[in-house]
């Protein structure tokens, strides 16, 4: 009887320490994990939040904008407004959305804008916008911010009409020109009421006055897309009107990084290792 | 049951369900590294305060050589050989975790109300909300901003879609109604590009519009914005 009553105190005492120390270690370590977790998107935003630029198998398609190539990765969808931000203003504009899809291959870059627009005319246009360098810079052409000291923007401007891009800078309302070195290439194809525009660039450009772009490091960029149709012999959107939205992340995808499974396993061995090394110890009786 | 390492255990459940349950019922929550590091410092201490006296040191790390060492039969024993296994699993999840590249932009903590400069405190609005200014305020109003802040004062404007953030919803408790006439004077007045550099200027689209409009029209459209939305301004009374 008293044995028995033994032997259920040792079971109990056992089964609590063990129910302890368990709490002990994966209580903490959880708790650690969630620390990483993510916070869910914002209730109400738009599908996508940032563009991604894929690192590409082949030859990156600079001057296809209907490659099979761009079925191959993932799209971005934006949504725009009329530009009601400064002067001069627009109530509506023709084109509401915008796919986006990238590639590059380590050397070039391209990024294809996808968009509604019923009517093909010589002055339909689109733009992509980033910062260069470090700096923030505002959305709009990089205006004047009062408490920030602001950057530049490069702005790649591409026009049915000339069939090519332009290489731009600006910093602050009314400052946008071309750049005296020209880096960037479009091409652009209409079909069916939707345009599909290709702007590429080498990811370097030895220019300081462009966007420089670094595998692996996020930054921004933002949009721009005038419907060139005329109306009673004018042109309905140029110049500050527009359809636009403001900065959305962008980064140009890194090469797979594996060497973190080798981290991976390397832990792995020495959390092993300690276990042995320690189970042995107490074992022989000695004392930590 | 009792003994220094239950005790220690029951300590610790404590503390996590007060931090992590509790705290928050009567204010913030806290960040989980922060409740992580409160909890290190309870055990520390415990196993100070345990292990302090003659005798202490068996009575608390007994049981877990014991465990750990396997001199032990029962569940206990398969609960060993778990914990043998997880430890490194977990280790290698870590690891893994810590250093896995992530997908998503880094996550950006715009203040969305930081503090107005100093000559944009305590101004008071030199018009009475009477219902002429409240009619001229709302023709302002839908003028100029009903296309982004929306004809129902929701945020919900044609011009909103492109903007990130989105136009202010002023319906929503959590904007005008927190706000005194004087912050959205100075908010109206210069813009998000006025915005100090924790509220992220360069991302948003509120327009300047100390270019465009006199101080009289936007005092009337403060007026215009507060009825038509419903709510009232956070007077100094309150903030006493
Ligand atoms: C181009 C779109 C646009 C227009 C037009 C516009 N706003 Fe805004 N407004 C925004 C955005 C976007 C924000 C949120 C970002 C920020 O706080 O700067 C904002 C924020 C505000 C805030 C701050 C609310 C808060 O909780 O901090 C006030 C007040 C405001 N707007 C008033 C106005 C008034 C009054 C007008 C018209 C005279 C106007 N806005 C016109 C886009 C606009």
């Amino acid at each position: 009887m008293v044995d028995r009553y033994e032997n259920m105190k040792h079971w109990l005492t056992s089964f609590r320490t063990g129910l302890c120390l368990t709490l002990m270690c994966v209580l903490p370590v959880s708790l650690a994990g969630s620390v990483y977790a993510s916070d869910p998107p914002p209730e109400g935003a738009p599908a996508s939040v940032s563009v991604r630029v894929y690192l590409s198998e082949g030859a990156v398609p600079i001057d296809d904008p209907q490659s099979s190539a761009w079925d191959s990765v993932a799209e971005s969808e934006f949504n725009l407004s009329p530009q009601v931000h400064w002067p001069d203003r627009l109530q509506e504009a023709t084109v509401k959305k915008v796919k986006v899809r990238g590639l590059h291959d380590g050397q070039n870059i391209a990024i294809r804008v996808e968009y509604q627009d019923p009517t093909q005319d010589d002055a339909d246009a689109a733009a992509l916008e980033f910062m260069v360098g470090d700096q923030k810079a505002h959305f709009a052409h990089g205006q004047e911010m009062l408490l920030v000291e602001g950057g530049p923007v490069n702005i790649w401007y591409w026009k049915n009409e000339t069939g090519t891009a332009t290489d731009m800078s600006a910093k602050g309302f009314k400052t946008i020109k071309p750049q005296a070195q020209q880096d960037v290439s479009a091409k652009g194809v209409w079909e069916n009421g939707t345009w599909k525009v290709v702007f590429s660039r080498p990811l370097e450009t030895g220019d300081e006055q462009d966007i420089q772009i670094n595998p692996g490091i996020w930054t921004s960029v933002a949009f721009a897309f005038w419907d060139g149709k005329l109306v009673d012999g004018s042109v309905k959107e140029k110049g500050s009107q527009k359809a636009v939205s403001s900065w959305w992340s962008f980064r140009a995808e890194p090469e797979p990084d594996n060497s973190i499974f080798g981290y991976v396993v390397l832990g792995l061995l020495i959390a092993a290792a300690f276990e042995f090394f320690l189970v042995r110890k107490l074992r022989k009786g000695q004392a930590v | 049951m009792k003994g220094p390492l239950f005790s220690t255990a029951i300590l610790l459940v404590g503390v996590y369900v007060f931090l992590a349950f509790l705290l928050p019922l009567v204010t913030a929550p806290l960040p989980a590294s922060l409740i992580y590091l409160y909890l290190a410092i309870t055990l520390s201490g415990a196993m100070i305060y345990q292990t302090m006296s003659a005798g202490g040191l068996e009575a608390f790390m007994g049981p877990i050589y014991r465990f750990l060492s396997g001199e032990i039969d029962g569940p206990a024993k398969s609960a060993r050989l778990l914990l043998l296994i997880v430890f490194p699993l977990l280790v290698g999840w870590q690891t893994y975790t810590k250093l896995a590249p992530s997908d998503l932009p880094p996550a950006e903590n715009r203040t969305i109300h930081p503090a107005p400069p100093g000559e944009f405190v305590g101004l008071a609005n030199p018009y009475p909300a009477n219902e002429q200014n409240i009619q001229e305020g709302k023709g302002i109003y839908a003028a100029n901003c009903s296309p982004c802040h929306g004809p129902n004062f929701d945020g919900k404007g044609t011009a909103a879609p492109g903007f990130n953030p989105p136009p202010a919803n002023f319906a929503d408790p959590g904007t005008i109604a927190q706000l005194q006439e004087s912050y959205l004077f100075w908010r109206i007045k210069k813009g998000g590009v006025g915005l100090p550099i924790e509220g992220m200027p360069w991302k948003s689209a509120m327009p300047r519009w100390e270019h465009e409009l006199t101080d009289e029209k936007i005092w009337k459209v403060i007026i215009g914005e507060y009825d038509g939305a419903g709510q009232s301004p956070r007077t100094w009374e309150e903030e006493e």
